[in-house]
């Protein structure tokens, strides 16, 4: 099993394939299940990616228990229809689908977990905008995932992927990383110019805590994941172009690491500190459990 | 390292009803280690919570994800977010206590649970190490303390026959279609319990050829 990201650069070179042909070959072997079984599996996770999206943009949109998030990727879909937007329309469809995504999951829907439920909505803010950006193929958007998953194995062990022990950076950092590897590969990139956009993309968002208000995956969880999506494509075209991290992606993986671990208690998933703790986050604490813990 | 992810689905993936997949989807997977543990649904179940668990357990839905895998609900049943409701009317009782003070077995994200019915008991301690994937660390079965090495999968077998002076036949087996990292033997009062720390994710195929061959065997 892969141990560094060097590694698969190296091999991806040495054996002229795609990272995500390295991973398919990786997971068969280790699973002990057939190609056409692990690429059905894959599949299926596509489906309920794109199915959270759909839902979460229909109509008025999902709406979680607590009302403190939902509705709001139909806002940003009427906007891009009734306006000029400032990022462009690329970037903010990847930024509705991602917020989509992240709606559902509050509102208690399905959806896939990439690599975390609260960083849901990254991979497929990239994906499904590439879609119709590039016009990748639906095995072009299987590729995609094993390319983003088998990259994120690498940082879930060495930097580990749960907001308690990392911070947020290990959940929407990882999966800004991971979809900005991956989308360097969608876009024809070499998986050194991924490495590159893994590193950057690891960069741009170390030291990000976890401070849930009221401990709900939604503020500030859902719209991190717009910033996820973001920085993923802001990542990706500077490794396109040929920008180059000054620090080894691999090393930006155990910086990461080292920082979650610096990171005091309350700004790791406690929904203590950060925005839990401003009297705002403590007033909707107590609203909605009726105490003021 | 950091942790122990060992397929490409642990990070892409599960599919789970939300909002969490270390406060929700793990729970689940938990609660479904401790009813295979107990060999069904338990009656009465206390889970006392530390750290993260036991400050945002609400929030995240921590309670039902752990009542629907106590159920053996999976982590993307339309009934986890009523698993409680669906507990308190087959009669189980689950109470859940937040403790205070550090995890007993190390990490933030950690949920123990004692459950009986009748004279049966069985404690399992489990924790939650992000994207949806847990670690069983401790168990009390039969009066007995069972310490894994903590990621899945874990086999167990209870031997109660006389015993073999060239091994088990389990192990023999375990060997062939699963092989492991680690083997433990613990000398209980009525039987020796056998653990076996396997390598790689089991097919499901594998774990039922080891249950028609191995009736009481429990596969985590």
């Amino acid at each position: 099993m892969y141990d560094s990201i060097k590694e698969i650069v190296e091999d991806s070179k040495k054996q002229n394939k795609p990272i995500s042909e390295l991973i398919i070959e990786q997971e068969c072997k280790s699973s002990g299940l057939s190609r056409d079984e692990v690429w059905a599996k894959m599949k299926k996770n596509l489906d309920t990616m794109r199915a959270a999206v759909e839902k979460g943009q229909k109509g008025k949109g999902v709406f979680s228990k607590t009302g403190l998030t939902g509705g709001e990727a139909v806002k940003i879909k009427e906007y891009r229809e009734n306006k000029k937007t400032l990022c462009g329309d690329t970037m903010m469809e990847a930024i509705q689908d991602a917020i989509s995504t992240n709606e559902v999951n509050a509102s208690m829907g399905v959806v896939c977990a990439t690599p975390t439920a609260g960083s849901a909505g990254t991979l497929p803010g990239i994906v499904f905008m590439l879609e119709n950006r590039l016009g990748l193929s639906e095995e072009q958007m299987i590729r995609f995932l094993f390319t983003a998953g088998g990259l994120g194995m690498v940082m879930a062990n060495h930097a580990g992927i749960a907001g308690a022990t990392g911070g947020c950076q290990a959940e929407v950092g990882s999966a800004s990383a991971m979809g900005a590897a991956a989308a360097v590969e969608a876009a024809g990139g070499t998986a050194e110019q991924s490495s590159q956009a893994l590193a950057m993309a690891i960069a741009n968002l170390l030291g990000l805590v976890c401070d849930p208000v009221a401990g709900l995956v939604e503020v500030p969880c859902v719209k991190r994941n717009a910033i996820g999506s973001g920085n993923a494509l802001i990542s990706a075209d500077m490794a396109l172009a040929g920008c180059i991290s000054k620090i080894p992606a691999d090393e930006c993986i155990e910086a990461l690491a080292k920082v979650g671990h610096g990171l005091p208690e309350s700004l790791r998933e406690t929904g203590l500190g950060g925005l839990a703790g401003t009297p705002t986050g403590k007033r909707i604490r107590a609203k909605i459990f009726g105490d003021a813990e | 390292m950091s942790g122990n992810y060992r397929s490409v689905f642990d990070i892409i993936g599960p599919i789970m009803i939300g909002p969490s997949s270390s406060h929700t989807a793990g729970p689940v997977a938990i609660g479904q280690a401790a009813n295979k543990l107990f060999g069904g649904v338990p009656k009465k179940v206390t889970v006392h919570y530390y750290g993260s668990f036991a400050q945002t357990h609400r929030g995240h839905g921590t309670d039902y994800a752990l009542a629907a895998g106590l159920q053996g609900f999976a982590a993307d049943d339309p009934r986890v977010p009523r698993a409680p409701m669906i507990a308190k009317d087959n009669g189980v009782d689950i109470r859940f206590v937040e403790e205070e003070g550090e995890s007993p077995i190390g990490h933030p994200n950690t949920a123990i649970l004692d459950m009986s019915n009748g004279d049966k008991k069985v404690q399992v301690s489990g924790c939650s190490i992000g994207g949806g994937a847990i670690e069983i660390r401790d168990i009390v079965l039969d009066g007995s303390e069972i310490k894994p090495s903590g990621p899945l999968p874990i086999v167990i077998y209870l031997y109660k026959e006389e015993k073999h002076e060239n091994g088990i036949p389990v192990t023999t087996e375990m060997e062939k279609v699963a092989p492991f990292s680690r083997k433990q033997v613990i000398r209980a009062k009525d039987e020796d319990i056998y653990v076996y720390d396997v390598k790689n994710y089991m097919r499901d195929e594998t774990v039922k050829a080891l249950k028609d061959k191995f009736g009481s065997i429990i596969c985590l």
